[in-house]
């Protein structure tokens, strides 16, 4: 991970050189690690290795012609696996991508919809601020709302937009609440005045939709007094431990399973009914491979007895992405334009050949893409897709 | 001037080495501004002054001028002290009224201001001056040289090492903590770039040094202390229960057919677990000494206590012991040579090219066995499943190369898997893949052997492989895809195997640290040892008379192996053939009129060199042992212990030198 992510902000392609993480780039051997773990690097005339060559040689114009970038899912592979640990992801492929956006002659559509939607409405669905809290009216369990009791609180849960408007994301977010009251957790949230935190892949596409939803949450933050933030969704993790810093936001920030895990030895007693599924877990690049989350979500699927885990070929670090993040959650009309198969596809089949029943995600993007997926792959019915939360939810009601 | 050490009259010399001192510091200023200080009496520069004539010029100057002190303002004394110091010994001074001015490593070098750093070297000549003044004659001390050595490891290094030394006529004691010398080296099937066979070279060497009447071989024993000094060493030998009296066993292997476990069915270390050994067992035909070992870890008797014992009735020799305790012994010498080894990367550091999770995934080692004609399938390349490949990926740095791993290039897989690839086509026919970074093949005949296995038709790809996965289009899952960027033809490409093959890196040994700390040498921050000089004293450590030989100290092929553990001889051998070793004169000493008796210094001290003496009630202490650090000096309630050329006086005319710039004439300074 970086090192100094403050002394970031402001950097551009034209005086990254000149940083520790320039200097990273420099040591590249060419090695090709990144193209080759990149799963889309068939598809992008210049995967990684090649934008790093070109920059060398001050060719980056040709690589901001191609729409390479845009297939750039921000999944961290080629970062995590890079043997001279250069912070692709996190550093170069950023500042390429912003500019391969600005360059487009057409930006797709659905993406084009999802940025003006973010920053008319603070959400990428286009769905009114004002619904926002709607999922919390039928939680059964009280939930605190900051603007109407602003209370100092222990956690301040950002619940983010796709668990506050996509049905199953709604799901979710009962299962916390519920699961949050009864391990007896001070928190709160803050309704209709929470905006989609601009997830790490939008940030750097879109600096100036991005700088806009970090003033704006960066203002909220400040109304209210909380000890930490508790994120639902793995992108505002990363947005807020990684993006916010260099805007100044400096609180504890953690996305709720690694959070549930700080309380496990309370909540293992609780996990009473036993569940006798076969599941397999898939690893959000959020949560993996960049922050590192890879044993607590399994020591908590393993806590729940009858639960049995089997394995996908790739996993942990070596995990494929579902294809939802760096805006690929918007794109895959585009990608089917290129004749791309769509990754939840290929993950699906690996999650398929597992034999599991169910398919355990810990990101709000991966129920409905994996749900879609089963469909195509004709699996619907035969394996279900459940979010962590619901598992251990389900594993605590008698 | 003359002060209590008599007329004192100083030339100074500055070198320009090359222009690595001169470029940065102006040696002309220098020079004149030397020649305005008290006592100096000559001031030049010259371009070389570790040269015959810079060092010419310093012994005509000493003679022609009655010069009585001598600095020299040049590299780090680390490099020159000594070539200065005979100067001023062949000019006729005792050498230690030399001092010597560091103005490259720690001024030229690592200042970008020349103007700043021409004022830093008139400013550490100035302290120079000022202290030589004050030093005093010393003389080294002679310390005699204990003839015997001591040799750690048993590999190809420690063995080449040892017959040297004992074909010599030196005695070599070779402690190796397995049960059978011969290393990594045994393991191998053949050797780059002549490819002869390991076993034909490596065992007749195996078997010179368990018959050598100068070589007392200790397998199964671990070097488990090491105190004194060079010359004088007292090592302490752990041997481990072999639960085989050793003197008794001829190897036989009465006692392996008699076990209880009618079948082998325990990992077998010395073919990586291809095939099973008993609890009982001798590594390998060829191992040396020819002695059976127990393994307490899987032997029923020290599982259970309940085993029938069917080994020990059925030695007629009454060798099998299971009762035998560790023993310890110590043994006195006056060199060691270091010659541990190293281990290979674990494989599983690197989780996406699937060992341990695929069955087709192999490391290099396993395969120098698979393809031995005395290996698990007697030489024939079948995998875990009891298929033959047909299409082979051949994986380079595995745990080379990565900060994830180890960064460094481990020297050897390039070859190595070029070897492999040509026998394994030669076993199986099969089409074979290379996945480099980059083909490194220096050395004599390196090139060429690449270039002949090239020509016999391997397929090379420019690219780490990224990713080994099981094929979805075979039904049984069991061909492996092996993916990567091909870098050359820039495309992603997804390889089909039946066989991937991990070129693993070599490290150094998990406990090189703790091995380190009990030999008192250094680590370089990788874990290799290091060696005192990287061109100049390749075979030396900081220690006086321990010597490294072999991948201890990095990564290396078996001829420069061979060649290191040779050097390692010949240092060691130079040392004990002249009898006796020079001590450096810094060490402290106690004015006993002083000392109280308080016995402070004696815990503080790091080489144990203190001792009290009960008789006198005064500490004492040893100068063969004392290593100059100071640390009893400082720590000295009542002042009473001294130091040689760090004598009060020396040291505080160097802290008035170097504070003293109001000295600097005006017109020279550039402030």
């Amino acid at each position: 991970m970086i090192a100094d992510i403050e002394s970031l902000r402001g950097v551009t392609l034209e005086t990254l050189y000149d940083t520790p993480e320039g200097h990273l780039i420099k040591s590249c051997i060419q090695c090709g690690t990144c193209a080759g773990t990149c799963p889309h690097g068939e598809y992008m005339e210049y995967p990684p290795r090649r934008i790093i060559k070109m920059m060398q040689l001050g060719l980056l114009d040709k690589v901001f012609d191609s729409d390479s970038m845009l297939k750039c899912v921000n999944c961290y592979a080629c970062m995590s696996k890079c043997p001279r640990e250069i912070h692709l992801t996190e550093v170069l492929l950023q500042l390429i991508k912003e500019q391969t956006i600005m360059r487009l002659p057409v930006v797709p559509q659905e993406l084009q919809k999802a940025l003006e939607n973010s920053y008319r409405y603070g959400n990428p669905m286009g769905e009114s601020g004002r619904k926002r809290i709607n999922w919390a009216q039928n939680s059964e369990v009280p939930i605190r709302i900051l603007s109407q009791n602003s209370e100092p609180v222990d956690v301040l849960w950002f619940v983010e937009s796709y668990p506050s408007y996509h049905p199953r994301g709604q799901d979710t977010a009962r299962a916390i609440a519920k699961i949050f009251n009864k391990l007896d957790i001070d928190f709160a949230i803050l309704g209709n005045e929470e905006k989609s935190a601009g997830e790490c892949g939008m940030l750097s596409w879109e600096s100036g939709l991005a700088e806009s939803l970090v003033d704006y949450n960066m203002a909220i933050f400040t109304k209210y007094k909380f000890k930490r933030l508790v994120t639902s969704d793995p992108h505002a993790l990363d947005a807020f431990k990684y993006r916010y810093r260099m805007f100044g936001f400096k609180q504890e920030v953690t996305h709720v399973i690694p959070f549930l895990w700080q309380f496990f030895d309370k909540l293992k007693p609780m996990l009473k009914k036993k569940l006798h599924y076969s599941v397999t877990y898939h690893d959000s690049c959020c949560l993996g491979r960049h922050n590192g989350y890879f044993e607590e979500p399994r020591e908590i699927l393993k806590a729940i007895s009858g639960i049995k885990i089997t394995e996908m070929v790739h996993n942990r670090t070596n995990a494929i992405c579902c294809g939802g993040g760096g805006g690929g959650m918007w794109l895959d009309t585009y990608f089917k334009s290129q004749n791309m198969e769509r990754l939840s596809d290929i993950r699906i089949k690996e999650a398929i050949e597992t034999g599991a029943e169910v398919l355990a995600v810990a990101c709000p993007y991966e129920l409905p893409r994996f749900e879609d997926a089963l469909k195509v792959a004709g699996y619907d019915g035969k394996m279900v897709v459940k979010d962590i939360t619901e598992l251990i939810l389900e594993a605590m009601e008698d | 001037m003359e002060n209590k050490n008599g007329k004192i009259r100083i030339g100074f010399y500055i070198c320009h080495c090359g222009t690595n001192i001169a470029s940065m510091v102006d040696v002309d200023k220098v020079t004149e501004y030397a020649a305005s200080l008290p006592n100096v009496v000559v001031s030049k520069h010259y371009k070389y002054m570790c040269s015959d004539p810079g060092q010419e010029m310093i012994i005509s100057d000493i003679k022609e001028n009655n010069l009585s002190r001598v600095v020299v303002a040049a590299c780090s004394p680390f490099l020159h002290e000594n070539t200065f110091r005979n100067a001023t010994f062949q000019g006729g001074l005792n050498q230690f009224y030399f001092q010597m001015v560091n103005t490259r490593e720690q001024n030229a070098w690592v200042h970008l201001d020349a103007l700043a750093t021409t004022d830093k070297a008139i400013d550490l000549v100035r302290a120079a001056i000022y202290r030589v003044a004050e030093h005093k004659p010393l003389e080294r001390k002679k310390v005699p040289i204990h003839p015997d050595v001591l040799v750690l490891g048993g590999g190809i290094a420690g063995i080449q090492s040892a017959l040297t030394l004992a074909n010599a006529g030196k005695k070599v004691y070779l402690v190796e903590r397995e049960p059978t010398i011969g290393g990594h080296m045994a393991m191998f099937d053949k050797t780059f770039p002549t490819l002869d066979c390991a076993a034909c070279i490596l065992t007749p060497k195996m078997s010179s040094v368990k018959n050598h009447p100068n070589i007392t071989l200790w397998t199964y024993a671990e070097v488990v202390g090491l105190d004194g000094y060079v010359g004088n060493f007292k090592a302490k030998i752990k041997h481990k229960p072999r639960y085989i009296i050793e003197d008794l066993c001829v190897g036989c292997m009465d006692c392996v057919e008699a076990c209880v476990y009618k079948e082998p069915r325990f990992f077998d270390e010395f073919n990586q677990g291809l095939s099973k050994r008993k609890p009982v067992y001798i590594p390998f035909p060829q191992a040396t000494p020819q002695i059976v070992v127990i393994d307490p870890e899987t032997c029923i008797h020290f599982k259970s206590d309940k085993c029938k014992q069917t080994c020990v009735t059925a030695c007629e020799r009454n060798a099998v012991d299971l009762q035998q305790q560790p023993s310890f012994e110590e043994i006195e010498v006056g060199t060691v040579i270091v010659a541990t080894g190293f281990q290979t990367v674990d494989a599983r550091k690197v989780p996406y090219y699937g060992y341990g999770q695929f069955p087709g995934v192999y490391t290099a080692l396993e395969v120098e066995r698979l393809i031995n004609a005395s290996g698990p399938t007697q030489g024939e390349v079948v995998l875990r499943d009891g298929s033959h490949p047909k299409t082979i990926g051949i994986v380079h740095c595995v745990g080379s190369r990565d900060k994830h791993t180890n960064q460094w290039c481990s020297r050897v897989c390039c070859l190595y898997s070029v070897k492999l690839a040509h026998l394994l086509k030669e076993h199986t026919d099969a089409e074979i893949y290379n996945f480099y970074i980059d083909m490194r093949t220096p050395g004599k005949m390196m090139e060429e052997f690449y270039n002949r296995i090239a020509e016999e038709g391997m397929k090379f790809i420019r690219g780490r492989v990224a990713d080994i996965y099981p094929d979805r289009e075979d039904p049984q899952r069991k061909r492996l895809i092996v993916k990567a960027e091909d870098t050359l033809i820039q495309e992603i490409i997804k390889i089909p195997v039946d066989m991937v093959v991990l070129s693993t890196g070599l490290e150094p040994r998990s406990d090189a640290q703790e091995v380190r700390r009990m030999l008192n040498i250094a680590c370089s921050s990788e874990g290799f040892y290091i060696e005192r000089h990287p061109k100049l004293a390749p075979v030396n450590t900081f220690t006086d008379g321990i010597f490294l030989a072999g991948c201890c100290q990095g990564p290396k092929d078996i001829p420069d192996t061979v060649a290191q553990a040779g050097a390692a001889a010949a240092e060691a051998l130079a040392l004990i053939d002249k009898g006796f070793i020079e001590i450096e004169p810094i060490t402290a000493f106690i004015n006993e009129e002083e000392c109280s008796g308080c016995k402070s210094c004696v815990p503080l001290c790091p080489y144990t060199a203190i001792s009290f003496l009960e008789e006198t009630k005064k500490a004492v202490i040893n100068e063969a042992l004392c290593k100059g650090c100071g640390t009893c000096v400082a720590a000295c309630p009542s002042g009473s212990i001294l130091q040689n050329l760090f004598e009060d006086d020396e040291i505080f005319s160097e802290i008035e030198g170097i504070l003293n710039f109001r000295n600097i004439p005006m017109e020279m300074s550039n402030a």
